[in-house]
């Protein structure tokens, strides 16, 4: 008789690789789970999505494209939701995945072309989405890891989310509605298991969202940001140092240029500008990473000192700073913001000369715009 | 062709053109390998690393005698606001010349809210401790299961 040990063989590979899907025992990877976490994954992403291009084409408008100035906070609004909405999803996204890893391994992994077709559609799926889950998460605490441009490469995989994600909608619809309108009979704990995950996004929210709306700053223990931190209680995005205007920004010879389709070119000193009708208005600082604080700026209208140089109704204005480079160094503001009446140069906030990081000798603070335009230390407004 | 079979197609269109326009953004103006590391090594991560390292903290808690869906609570939340929070926990986007970047204690914030959510599953465990004995060894487990029964040897073979 032969030894016990000679009649044992090990198991193929294939054969392990085929018992992995019997081995999830929770029975919460399941459809009905799934379908849940999904449509709330699903309308999360499509808010950011959309959210993320109202911030996109505020920075670069396509030709026809004419933001309004009002409301003061839609792009505080849309930004906030963009941000911490997206911090609130990641605990959706990793439940969604857990409960739909069992299929990973399926068996055979590929059935047939069209099947072959779908799953590397899913894994687009995946990929987009933890990709802008990942690089979202790391910029907004500018941990810059990857050695590409940040918001270049999120606004265009987006596009490539969003489209894995209508085609995902399109191939799991039917089922999705089937299970979610049949009440189950199955007494499988989901309810709890929701909750937990509604709790995860929501305690992420919760510990974040003070940095956008200023009474739960007291709250925003895990934001990188903390309104009331900073400068005359603001925080800085760019300060002067880093940006290396300190010298010119200080300099007595600074002066403001108007120049461009002008009727005659105009040149103001600080003392010039502080000669001009003076106005406040309570405006909120709006930042991409979407951290937003309001506060009280006071200084000339924009429109004022246009006015000066006698600029038409239709220009467009070119707003430069000191900074010698940078993307941000300049930005444009279109006739509907520099009409408006709250669109300041601003020479001082809250009470007190401008601070030297939040743009002295002059800044630009606009409604509805998102920081990065605010430019700061203005010298020059070129017209066309 | 059905509305059923006509939607899905216009879907498929809409998606695959969506998916075109971002890989050609993606091929023109962003580096295709830094990108592609990005993309390929979060799922990879993800579905290697991440998944099995949460099956592993599940099947541990499966030790748990009672109050395992409390516990199991406690550290799906725990370790989601953990993701979230460590990159301004390792706080490598810190600049000297940016002060009001990054400018809380974030490892002992972290550890703060961790602690309220360790104490409200403490506090959880007790009240449901307290609840069953006042039942005094009635009627045990109501609903909830959340195991499927075991696989026979014989159904996991097939």
């Amino acid at each position: 008789m032969r030894p016990a040990l000679d009649r044992y063989r090990p198991p193929t590979p294939t054969a392990v690789l085929r018992g992995i899907p019997g081995r999830f025992t929770s029975r919460l990877h399941d459809e009905r789970v799934a379908s849940w976490l999904g449509i709330a994954l699903g309308v999360s992403v499509l808010v950011s999505f959309g959210t993320g291009l109202v911030s996109h084409f505020m920075q670069q408008p396509a030709g026809w494209m004419l933001w309004p100035s009002r409301p003061v906070n839609l792009y505080r609004v849309t930004q906030g939701v963009h941000v911490i909405g997206g911090l609130a999803t990641v605990p959706l996204l990793l439940a969604k995945l857990w409960t739909v890893y069992p299929r990973l391994w399926q068996w055979p992994p590929v059935r047939s072309l069209v099947h072959g077709a779908q799953r590397l559609l899913v894994f687009v799926l995946v990929g987009a989405a933890l990709f802008q889950f990942v690089t979202g998460v790391l910029n907004v605490a500018y941990w810059y890891a990857f050695r590409f441009y940040f918001t270049t490469a999120h606004y265009w995989t987006a596009y490539i989310l969003v489209g894995a994600l209508v085609i995902h909608i399109a191939d799991q619809w039917a089922k999705a509605r089937r299970t979610v309108m049949t009440r189950p009979q199955d007494g499988v704990g989901r309810r709890g298991f929701l909750l937990t995950v509604a709790g995860a996004s929501g305690v992420v929210a919760l510990t974040t969202v003070g940095e956008a709306v200023t009474p739960l700053a007291p709250l925003a223990v895990l934001a990188p940001r903390r309104p009331g931190t900073g400068p005359q209680d603001v925080p800085v995005n760019k300060s002067a140092a880093a940006t290396g205007v300190t010298a010119q920004a200080r300099d007595p010879r600074w002066r403001l240029t108007v120049t461009g389709r002008v009727a005659r070119e105009v040149t103001l000193s600080l003392a010039d500008l502080r000669a001009l009708p003076q106005h406040t208005a309570r405006l909120p600082i709006s930042c991409v990473e979407g951290w937003s604080v309001e506060a009280s700026w006071r200084g000339v209208r924009l429109r004022d000192v246009l006015r000066l140089a006698g600029v038409d109704d239709d220009a467009q204005v070119r707003v430069e700073s000191l900074e010698r480079q940078g993307l941000y160094r300049t930005s444009q503001v279109a006739p509907p913001h520099w009409h408006d009446p709250l669109t300041l140069l601003a020479l001082g906030m809250n009470g007190a000369p401008l601070a030297l990081d939040h743009g002295y000798p002059c800044r630009l603070i606009a409604p509805n715009r998102p920081g990065v335009m605010q430019t700061k230390w203005v010298q020059g407004l070129v017209v066309s | 062709m059905n509305a059923g079979t006509a939607s899905k197609a216009a879907a498929y269109a809409a998606g695959l053109a969506l998916i075109a326009v971002g890989l050609r953004g993606i091929v023109d103006q962003v580096p295709l390998a830094q990108w592609a590391k990005w993309f390929v090594g979060a799922a990879v991560l993800h579905d290697a690393v991440l998944v099995p390292a949460v099956l592993a903290a599940g099947a541990l808690t499966g030790l748990v005698p009672a109050g395992r869906r409390i516990v199991r609570a406690a550290l799906v939340i725990g370790a989601c606001v953990t993701v979230v929070a460590l990159p301004v926990v390792l706080g490598y986007g810190r600049r000297a010349d940016e002060p009001s970047r990054l400018p809380l204690p974030y490892g002992r914030n972290l550890g703060i809210v961790l602690g309220v959510i360790a104490a409200a599953a403490a506090c959880a465990l007790v009240v449901r401790a307290v609840t069953a004995r006042r039942r005094a060894g009635g009627a045990s487990g109501r609903g909830g299961a959340t195991r499927a029964p075991r696989h026979s040897r014989k159904e996991a073979r097939r």
